[in-house]
């Protein structure tokens, strides 16, 4: 769950609409229309400051909202032998943390997933995941995206993501043996990162 | 003892920024509160080498003529007039000892490249963490966009990029970072996120981060593991697009106590040698030292964002897992702190395994009296006590992105005063650490001034006699290799 406090607004005086604001916004709230940045919906900005940070005229800026709100998914209305099973797929555990900022653990992607998300950008309007500072937890969101079952496609207009990345599980035995004598744990914590994915928190409690 | 402690060392005054409070705001430092002392890093560890910043008058353009005489040793010869080259820089350097000295180092290698070969294209791209703003202040205040002649660009990770094939599948890289004929890795020797690259190819980093996209810094710190995790730089480094541009790097050689000197090769990988080695005994020291420290109040007053303040060259994030040996593969798997580890805690508050050892339990409180928000530091604040100066700052925090939880878990005092009041009523502890960045050495408590020195020669032989050699045999040498650095 995110608290949004902020939201980005557009001096259009500045805007010149080079639409780099869209392309780097993780929820598509914000649209270049008649050369102009445009928030046709200001509750469907999750107050990552993204635009205003790229904007090269710095033409937006983010304020405080009047009405800040809550998003998030209630894991409770999932079966949670489903949420395990498709964090598993994704080696993650359910109470995995993936999104430092916004403190969006795995199982809450899982239930954004279940309940009809099918990309990154409906899971972070969702959940608020990923509009903090937009960088670290993507590689984890797109894991679960296509563990999901669904096709990853990003936006051939938009710098938003380009892919899915090497994991643990799929480093080449020949990269590990050049180059584990320089200090790399390769194997070693493929196997941590699985025993954290294998520990059920539900046992546990 | 005490004829080695001295009076504080001011910290450089807070700067205005569009992450930090602003500085008519910062009232009190910690270093002018009664009980104050500091140590100089080399009383405490004689063997530190001597550094030329800080120093006397004239000690910065000493180090100017230094830094190009070294950069006319390395062969660029691969540049010819007509090309053009990217200057490769990181928003870190810029927090070292001013900043001035980092800048230095930018505005030298351009000097150099132009002097040897004719090249006048010669572009500063400033590559940042998370706060995407930063390099183009810092480009501004040190006037690199005048000495450049208006070639430079911060670059941030949601920029447009390039993929980049490796050995391990396709990674990304930030299209304006290899837009030239040629690159230049121009970085440091400081240690900063141990916790994060562990030491494990220390100077190859950036290119799995600030000149890396998104995409590629997210497999670090969520798809590797916390001990393979800096492999992605690696892997970026050794592809045939960084390869087929890379002309040199150029490094701003560092202690904990100061700038030592430059050193530019055309082989990273020697200088990553000598970053890597050198940097275990000459930093390894202070850390282990750290880590001597029973309890204490920890004092952030640096204009940085929260795990990045520092002390002795010593990161705040580093502090809190001075618990553990951050340098020791084997038996630190997960450090008390790292994203990884952070990522382990459960909704009950606790970690997922119980081998997960808590942050440093030296930490009684943190006084948070002046740094920057722009990176998630929450977890922090829920782990330890925290009380931040000032109802503006905390606002600040509270409504950040990075941090919209912060303040969920910490309290506000009016001023430094009051804050280290509550501080030592509520942990009973007189020992203070500051993490002011004071330059050349440390401000504390006299009490924690008086520990420091007596562990000091204890710490110094054990990370001689039992920790660098198993550090340095974890990672494939042995002690010998201290010595054929220094011949080579």
């Amino acid at each position: 769950m995110k608290h949004v406090t902020l939201k980005a607004e557009v001096d259009t005086q500045l805007c010149i609409g080079c639409k780099i604001c869209q392309k780097v916004c993780p929820v598509y709230a914000i649209s270049v229309v008649d050369r102009k940045a445009i928030i046709q919906d200001d509750h469907a900005c999750r107050g990552c400051a993204n635009c205003a940070d790229r904007c090269p005229q710095r033409a937006i800026k983010m304020v405080e909202r009047d009405d800040p709100f809550d998003v998030g998914v209630d894991v409770s209305k999932f079966d949670y032998e489903k949420i395990r099973e498709l964090c598993a797929t994704a080696h993650l555990n359910p109470e995995q943390v993936l999104c430092y900022c916004v403190g969006t653990r795995a199982e809450e992607v899982a239930a954004a997933l279940l309940s009809g998300a099918t990309t990154p950008e409906a899971v972070s309007s969702m959940t608020g995941m990923r509009t903090g500072c937009t960088i670290e937890c993507i590689q984890p969101l797109l894991r679960l995206v296509e563990a999901a079952g669904n096709e990853l496609h990003p936006n051939p207009n938009g710098y938003q993501w380009y892919g899915r990345t090497v994991t643990a599980w799929d480093i080449p035995e020949e990269v590990k043996k050049k180059y584990d004598s320089r200090g790399f744990y390769f194997d070693e914590d493929r196997a941590l990162l699985d025993q954290i994915a294998a520990i059920d928190t539900r046992e546990e409690k | 003892m005490e004829n080695i402690m001295h009076t504080p060392i001011m910290p450089i005054a807070p700067k205005p920024s569009q992450y930090g409070i602003d500085p008519s705001l910062v009232r009190k430092r910690a270093a002018e509160l009664p009980g104050m002392v500091s140590l100089k890093l080399q009383d405490l560890f004689p063997d530190l080498p001597d550094v030329i910043y800080p120093g006397p008058e004239g000690a910065l353009d000493k180090l100017y003529e230094i830094t190009k005489d070294e950069l006319r040793k390395v062969d660029m010869s691969m540049i010819k007039p007509d090309q053009s080259v990217n200057v490769l820089a990181s928003h870190h350097g810029f927090t070292l000892f001013g900043g001035q000295p980092y800048a230095l180092l930018l505005k030298a290698i351009r000097d150099i490249v132009i002097e040897k070969t004719g090249c006048k294209n010669v572009r500063l791209r400033a590559g940042v963490g998370m706060r995407f703003r930063e390099t183009e202040e810092y480009m501004k205040r040190y006037g690199l966009d005048v000495y450049y002649e208006g070639k430079v660009k911060g670059i941030a990770p949601v920029d447009e990029g390039i993929p980049i094939e490796t050995e391990v599948g396709t990674l990304y890289g930030l299209k304006a970072v290899y837009d030239a004929d040629w690159i230049i890795h121009a970085h440091h020797t400081d240690v900063r996120e141990v916790h994060f690259h562990r030491q494990i190819d220390k100077a190859v980093k950036p290119f799995g981060m600030s000149y890396a996209r998104i995409e590629t810094r997210s497999t670090y710190h969520q798809n590797l593991g916390p001990r393979a995790a800096n492999f992605t730089a690696r892997a970026i480094f050794e592809s045939d697009l960084v390869q087929s541009k890379f002309a040199f790097a150029a490094f701003l050689n560092v202690g904990p106590h100061g700038v030592i000197g430059a050193d530019a090769d055309n082989d990273l990988y020697a200088l990553n040698d000598r970053a890597t080695f050198i940097g275990c005994q000459i930093y390894g020291k202070i850390m282990t030292l750290f880590g001597e420290i029973d309890e204490c109040i920890s004092v952030l007053d640096f204009p940085c964002p929260v795990p990045y303040v520092f002390s002795a060259g010593v990161i705040y994030a580093n502090f809190t897992g001075a618990n553990t040996d951050l340098y020791d593969m084997d038996n630190t798997p997960l450090p008390a702190y790292t994203w990884y580890t952070e990522a382990f805690y459960g909704k009950n508050g606790k970690p997922l395994l119980d081998s997960i050892p808590p942050l440093n339990p030296a930490i009684k409180l943190c006084v948070h009296n002046y740094a920057w928000t722009g990176y998630p530091s929450a977890f922090f604040s829920e782990h330890i006590p925290t009380v931040v100066v000032g109802a503006e700052q905390a606002k600040m925090f509270d409504t950040e992105p990075m941090n919209i939880k912060y303040m969920d878990h910490a309290v506000v005092a009016k001023t430094t005063e009051s804050a280290m009041d509550f501080a030592y009523k509520m942990t009973g502890t007189d020992k203070v650490i500051i993490f002011d960045g004071a330059m050349g050495g440390l401000n504390c408590s006299e009490s924690l001034a008086k520990l420091l020195i007596d562990r000091a020669p204890a710490v110094s032989q054990r990370v001689e006699n039992e920790l660098l050699p198993k550090w340095f045999r974890q990672r494939g040498v042995d002690i010998s290799v201290l010595n054929s650095l220094k011949k080579s």
